[in-house]
């Protein structure tokens, strides 16, 4: 009885303790956010100077404004706060996007190039965002390059061989199945709010799963996105119910002459 | 918590250095730096394996160092999955996260002072008792 009481006592005393300090703001006094915070800026900037330096971004207003439109309409209907995204548009073939630390959404010109309608580039861009406000980018970064990496990348202190592996992982490797189905789902979610029908994404992921067995190197978004049959399926299944009411956010000839410019450059 | 009472005989010198390593064991993983709380249990577990047939001084120390264990490795293995899920998984920072980290280095600091403390005293060959696992000691270890 005295052991069982003793052990009761520790037990108590245990929780007591936990819970008591958990009445105080630790996040605040420790400033727990704003250091996170910080680090994913430090990160954010690192890692899209080193992009920008290998790669020309597009700064040209008549081919960035229709993909900010297109990524404005998501935000705005589904109350993500646009200011935060950092959309650059950057001049190559490969059919990617990513995002990367600190809400920066790239969009390679050879996506756009592949996507038959607006549709189709909204359902990609609704899918990165989707890993932007799920949290995905750092969790990635902390399972595939580490904690310590990235503190030393963060700090300008990281080895430059390791920092360019750590600016693969994000460009032209997978998320783990779990989190690219959470991103599709979310994506599909925002498109749905947007007007905009998630079986074009659908299409789309299906049409380039299919074209990757004979092009493997230029299609890095599919080849980086696996399963797209499976996932493919999964969007439809989300959506199959959903009442889609379809709005256009460019009108066909901004989306034609989109495309047409993209070509010529 | 711990008290120095006197025990059924007197031990000798190889007796009391062995007693006194059972609890040297147990901070085994902080010297050698490991984050796994497993390996405190199964460094002191080995020693007590080893020491099962030994005097019975030898045995009541290693028994209440292993017994110490237990807990902490409850405590510290919610603690070192709990860091997992936040580095690997979608777990979040929290003011209850922080607070039983403390907790727990807290508890895992009052153990290590004792076990130092324990550890010095019965290597003069005193008989240290501690609160609760003294008892529970007791209970167990049979003369």
């Amino acid at each position: 009885m005295k052991l069982f009481l003793q052990l009761i006592f520790i037990i108590v005393s245990f929780l007591g303790i936990w819970l008591g300090l958990s009445r105080i703001d630790w996040m605040t006094t420790f400033q727990v956010e704003k250091a996170s915070n910080d680090i994913e800026e430090k990160l954010g900037d690192l890692y899209w100077d080193i992009l920008k330096n290998v790669n020309d971004e597009i700064k040209d207003k008549e081919l960035v404004s229709p993909l900010d439109s297109l990524l404005t309409r998501i935000c705005q209907r589904n109350d993500i706060d646009r200011e935060k995204i950092k959309l650059h548009l950057v001049d190559k073939d490969e059919v990617n996007a990513f995002a990367l630390p600190d809400y920066h959404m790239v969009v390679y010109s050879g996506l756009i190039q592949e996507c038959e309608n607006e549709a189709e580039l909204c359902g990609i861009i609704a899918h990165e965002l989707a890993h932007l406000e799920k949290g995905h980018i750092m969790q990635k970064l902390v399972k595939e390059v580490g904690l310590s990496v990235l503190l030393s990348m963060a700090t300008n202190t990281g080895n430059p061989e390791i920092i360019k592996q750590a600016i693969k992982v994000l460009t032209s490797s997978a998320y783990d199945r779990k989190l690219e189905l959470a991103a599709d789902l979310t994506g599909a979610e925002y498109l749905i709010n947007s007007g905009i029908d998630p079986e074009a994404f659908a299409t789309f992921m299906f049409r380039m799963s299919a074209q990757e067995k004979g092009l493997p190197d230029q299609l890095f978004w599919v080849s980086s996105h696996p399963g797209s049959e499976e996932r493919t399926q999964a969007i439809l299944d989300y959506s199959k119910d959903r009442e889609v009411k379809k709005e256009m956010i460019l009108d066909s000839l901004q989306w034609v002459s989109l495309q047409e410019k993209l070509l010529k450059d | 918590m711990t008290d120095a009472t006197p025990f059924a005989y007197k031990p000798g010198e190889h007796e009391a250095e062995k007693a006194s390593n059972s609890y040297l064991m147990s901070l085994i993983a902080v010297i050698a730096g490991l984050p796994l709380p497993i390996i405190n249990l199964i460094a002191t577990f080995i020693f007590f394996m080893g020491n099962r047939k030994g005097t019975y001084f030898v045995r009541w120390h290693c028994t209440q160092a292993l017994l110490s264990q237990f807990s902490l490795l409850a405590i510290n293995t919610v603690g070192f999955w709990w860091t997992v899920s936040i580095l690997f998984r979608d777990g979040q920072v929290s003011n209850q996260y922080i607070a039983y980290m403390m907790t727990v280095l807290g508890f895992n600091l009052v153990e290590f002072v004792a076990t130092i403390y324990t550890a010095i005293q019965t290597r003069k060959g005193k008989h240290i008792v501690w609160w609760f696992y003294g008892d529970l000691t007791d209970v167990l270890c049979r003369k």
